[in-house]
């Protein structure tokens, strides 16, 4: 045995604790900080192509099927099985997006559900897609129009 | 760095081990709990804090690759290399600098190796899709991290504590 480590929790372990919960709480803030609900663009990227651009409402209408990395995935305004998909139109916020389907193994896009807020994204690995969504009202408290 | 045979025995033997224990976690679906990719309880990692302290850092990098390189070899899946590799290394360096602080027990040197292994794994998701959207999951796994060290960091030290009475630490 080179060194005998320490079996029993130590003070200094807190402060490992503490520095990486900080960590992901401070990155979780910095992302969330400007994630605006309303006017989204959802943009879909192929393999680091971008292959789509649309206004998640459009998905109420039909659902859209990528394809990518021999799998493809159908994306849709509500999780499937719910009675409308108008249910899934959250108060004050525009429908969010979810990956519905996927042939791929390891359905992690399909489990990590709706997304309805900027920057928030969907990631297949196996497919490479990514759903991201972009834009709306930088401050969705702030004024939205000034009126002459 | 020169391995006697028993030396060579024993990382041969830990590599088999980790290799055994990541096809283990299979079974216990963290992911299905917790819906993001990348979550996992990191079984493998109780073998790296085994051969960093019980060997040393050189002995426990070699375990590693070892391990890296035959997962991926039997997943059938080289693109997944990157992701454990690079997850891997960076659990690595933490974990080496981390014990060398006195102060920290098994517990603190397995959530950080946790931690930076998240990092290492949404590093390589970044670098595979050429895009930040994968770093939106950070946050979150850092969290699990928490949970999945602490464990990893449990069986660990009743692994070292169950070793006490054995003829180990002469060898």
């Amino acid at each position: 045995m080179k060194s005998l480590p320490k079996l029993r929790p130590t003070a200094w372990d807190g402060l490992v604790v503490l520095f990486v919960a900080v960590a992901a709480l401070g990155l979780a803030v910095f992302q969330w900080r400007d994630g605006a609900s309303q006017g989204l663009t959802a943009v879909v990227t192929i393999d680091g192509a971008e292959a789509d651009r649309f206004a998640p409402a459009e998905l109420l209408e039909s659902p859209r099927t990528y394809s990518g990395g021999g799998y493809t995935l159908e994306v849709s305004a509500a999780p499937q099985g719910e009675a409308s998909a108008l249910d899934h139109v959250k108060s004050g916020g525009e429908t969010g997006v979810r990956v519905t389907r996927s042939d791929c193994p390891t359905q992690d896009c399909v489990h990590t559900g709706t997304i309805a807020r900027s920057g928030q994204s969907i990631v297949c690995l196996p497919a490479r897609i990514i759903i991201r969504l972009e834009g709306g009202a930088p401050d969705p408290d702030g004024v939205d129009a000034v009126l002459g | 760095m020169k391995l006697t045979t028993r030396q060579l025995t024993l990382c041969a033997l830990l590599t088999a081990l980790a290799l055994a224990l990541s096809y283990l976690e299979n079974l216990f679906p963290l992911s299905l709990a917790i819906p993001i990719p990348g979550v996992k309880l990191g079984l493998a990692n109780i073998v790296t804090v085994f051969a960093l302290y019980a060997l040393g850092p050189g002995e426990a990098l070699l375990i590693l690759l070892a391990r890296c390189f035959l997962g991926a070899l039997f997943a059938g899946n080289m693109n997944a290399l990157i992701f454990s590799l690079l997850g891997g290394l960076c659990a690595m360096t933490a974990m080496v600098l981390l014990s060398r602080r006195r102060g920290l027990s098994l517990y603190g040197v397995s959530i950080g190796g946790a931690a930076a292994h998240n990092c290492g794994q949404i590093a390589a998701a970044m670098l595979s899709l050429g895009s930040s959207a994968p770093l939106y999951y950070l946050p979150v796994l850092l969290l699990v991290s928490l949970l999945t060290g602490g464990l990893t960091g449990l069986a660990s030290a009743c692994l070292f504590q169950g070793l006490r009475h054995t003829e180990w630490r002469k060898g």
